[in-house]
């Protein structure tokens, strides 16, 4: 009696299991949660598992946890050997730190036509190519194209704008187009749209920055230094983050900090908070990822803005512009159980035909002119995206290495430091220097 | 009879102990293990031994002892906070609370909320655009404070913690109160005793017990605070807000020194203990 009841018990668990493990699939692929790379990767998943002849146990299904603290649990995961998914997204700053627990993979041959060398090179760790560049992000300068047109159309206004940055600048400037601007441009403008410094600005505040404590937040000022000829280091491999270009680009934000120009909270802001700033309407300027364009431009998410929104590359410095650029891609995971169906989707994702169906459903692959122009019309950031990384993107000399997210973090620390002035600029470069030097030897 | 009795006594304590061994003694043994060695990610399962480096590094290193001092000052200014106001709710509002107990219910909704989710309700809660609180103050007085910023951004944290963790100081005090017997109460009514003398005679000697064991609770939940601060603030501007947990953290993950983290969890936990048998020793010497 005992037997059969085991038995029944056994059997029933067996078929109320089965569906699921029929349907369950054999390629598990983890992404990046929330934002247009989720939607991105949902579809083309959706459009992949489409595919007539598909093998069941090459079906693909994603896997999300939380984007907070993403990078660390990943690399908690892969240090203990998880089965748990087969590709997981790797950035270009990340690379380093992941390569040892990933493989490397091959594209498919279309792959270099489509997206370029350069972008490849985003994934690549030591000459391996370690993934699929999914996204691209750099920086764009939004702009408020009523208030700046307004601005350059009233000879009064050139007037106190000229004063402004007189005081503020040292030197008299006029107002110019913002595809013009080197950061004195912007910073006079961000002046004279704060209500602090002109009690006449039609803004509280001329532009928003990103001051957290957050590595991210690094790579978006970072690109002010490099303007100015910044770098991490030489090509012999010495430190040189203590230097002009970065002094300079760090004073330009605690200028416009303590000038009142961002909000008095920005040390608490990174990419939601300052696009929130912006949307509503009481911000004239701000230096943002590419991610944000179509939340910023969008009569729905943006009401008040979205309309008056422009796009330009961010000013420039001495040495011309610059604009930070990694790549967010899919690289396979050393211990995946089913290394062959992730390599099939891998090289799948890396055609024409896959991209295009990302870029179609909010992702922001760089995509080589020739591609790009079949969804020109829908997507016209991802045209500038390309422009933007061709023409100004830079990887600062160490930034691929297995230490870059401890270096942003490093940076990250002491700058917040300087700005917010608990730290000197003299210190705050001495600290982030010598961490630099034990961080880029090992 | 004594050998029968310390082999029953071995039996019964026997799932304790290999629970214990197993849970906690092997962990703890394992970080004692990481904290003596040069280790990384790479090299998790095979750390090389290198000796007291890492406690050298964490106990030189500015950082931490800065880390020690946010960790001090929030956990006891909140812990006092907390005790302070739950105290009074559960001394003023007792009549209420016996007259409407659903009361007690909506008083207790910030302990079922996440940390981290606290956190981030506040960021949106605090941000000057689409923020209640700096909403209105801009709306009625044109400016409004700096909630995060470098002066304000500890007694912000302070007072979200606050605001979060009275409701578990008041529980203990509102059950504690309503613990004293009547007839005390009316001995010493019948004494004269009314009012505050009542409160500081009566109540509050009867009450101590509890109010230790509750400075004591959310001294150490301030002391070893994450969640919210990490959200609110990253740890920022600069460091100014990281609390011990925070350096531990930062060092395993973000900077990769797995040894140096776990040697300052090591001299937490040396600290957490410390303190643990002091106040054991002295609730033990009381209560004898």
């Amino acid at each position: 009696m005992r037997k059969t009841i085991l038995k029944g018990l056994a059997a029933g668990l067996m078929t109320a299991t089965l569906p699921l493990a029929g349907a369950q699939a054999a390629v598990t692929v983890l992404g990046w949660p929330g934002g247009p790379e989720e939607t991105a990767l949902r579809a083309v998943v959706e459009i992949y598992n489409g595919q007539e002849g598909l093998a069941e146990e090459d079906r693909v299904e994603v896997l999300f946890f939380a984007r907070d603290g993403f990078w660390d649990k990943l690399q908690a995961d892969l240090a203990a050997g998880t089965q748990a998914f087969d590709l997981n997204l790797i950035a270009t700053y990340s690379i380093g730190r992941y390569a040892p627990f990933m493989e490397p993979v091959t594209l498919a041959d279309e792959a270099e036509a489509v997206y370029g060398e350069s972008v490849l090179s985003t994934m690549q760790f030591e000459g391996n190519q370690y993934g699929v560049p999914t996204d691209l992000s750099l920086h764009f300068m939004y702009f408020r194209e009523d208030l700046i047109d307004g601005l350059l159309s009233d000879p009064a206004a050139a007037e106190t704008y000229g004063d402004i940055s007189e005081e503020y600048l040292g030197e008299r400037l006029e107002p110019k187009a913002p595809d013009e601007w080197t950061w004195d441009d912007y910073a006079a403008t961000a002046l004279y749209f704060t209500q602090a410094v002109n009690p006449d600005s039609p803004t509280r505040y001329g532009t928003v920055l990103q001051m957290q404590n957050l590595l991210f937040n690094m790579m978006v000022w970072q690109s002010t230094a490099r303007s100015y000829g910044g770098n991490w280091m030489d090509d012999e491999g010495n430190i040189t983050v203590d230097s002009e270009a970065y002094r300079r680009g760090l004073e330009l934000y605690k200028m416009l900090y303590d000038a009142g120009a961002t909000p008095a909270d920005s040390t608490s802001y990174e990419f939601p908070e300052a696009n929130a700033a912006f949307v509503s309407g009481q911000v004239a300027t701000m230096l943002q990822w590419n991610g944000a364009a179509g939340e910023l431009t969008n009569p729905e998410t943006a009401p008040a803005v979205a309309d008056t929104v422009a796009i330009v590359a961010p000013p420039a410095g001495d040495e011309g512009r610059s604009t930070h650029i990694h790549g967010l891609g899919l690289g396979l995971n050393q211990n995946a159980p089913n290394k062959d169906g992730a390599l099939a989707f891998l090289q799948w994702l890396s055609t024409e035909d896959a991209a295009l169906a990302y870029a179609a459903n909010s992702g922001a692959p760089a995509l080589t002119p020739e591609v790009v122009a079949a969804i020109a019309e829908d997507r016209p950031d991802l045209v500038q995206l390309g422009e933007f990384a061709s023409q100004y993107g830079y990887v600062m000399n160490g930034a691929t290495g297995a230490n870059a997210l401890s270096v942003y973090e490093l940076q990250a620390q002491h700058f917040t430091g300087y700005w917010t002035g608990q730290e000197t600029l003299d210190e705050a470069l001495a600290a982030v220097a010598s961490g630099m030097e034990e961080l880029l030897s090992e | 009879m004594d050998r029968k009795r310390h082999l029953e006594w071995g039996v019964l304590s026997a799932p304790m102990v290999i629970f214990l061994l197993l849970f906690l003694g092997f962990p703890a043994l394992v970080n004692i293990v990481y904290s003596l060695s040069s280790v990384s990610f790479q090299t998790l399962r095979a750390p090389e031994l290198s000796g007291f480096s890492n406690y050298v590094s964490v106990l030189t290193d500015g950082d931490f002892w800065r880390a020690i001092w946010f960790s001090l000052r929030f956990g006891v200014i909140t812990a006092l906070a907390e005790c302070l106001v739950g105290f009074f709710l559960a001394i003023f509002l007792a009549p209420l609370f016996e007259k409407r107990s659903w009361l007690l219910a909506i008083i207790m909704l910030p302990l079922m909320v996440a940390p981290a989710l606290v956190g981030l309700m506040y960021r949106l809660v605090l941000h000057e655009f689409v923020g209640p609180v700096p909403h209105y103050l801009w709306a009625w007085f044109g400016s409004a404070p700096a909630f995060l910023n470098v002066a304000n951004a500890f007694w912000t944290l302070v007072v979200v913690e606050t605001l979060q963790w009275t409701p578990f100081a008041f529980l203990l005090f509102y059950m504690a109160h309503r613990a004293i017997p009547l007839e005390v109460r009316e001995a010493a009514q019948m004494d004269g005793s009314t009012g505050w003398d009542m409160l500081w005679r009566i109540e509050i000697p009867l009450m101590a017990p509890t109010i230790a064991i509750a400075l004591f609770i959310r001294f150490i939940d301030g002391f070893r605070v994450f969640d919210n601060v990490y959200v609110l603030t990253g740890s920022g501007p600069g460091g100014s807000t990281r609390s011990l947990s925070i350096y531990v953290y930062e060092a395993f993950f973000r900077q990769g020194e797995i040894g140096p983290a776990v040697a300052a969890s090591v001299l937490l936990f040396i600290a957490s203990f410390g303190v643990l048998f002091f106040i054991n020793q002295g609730l033990a010497r009381r209560a004898r």
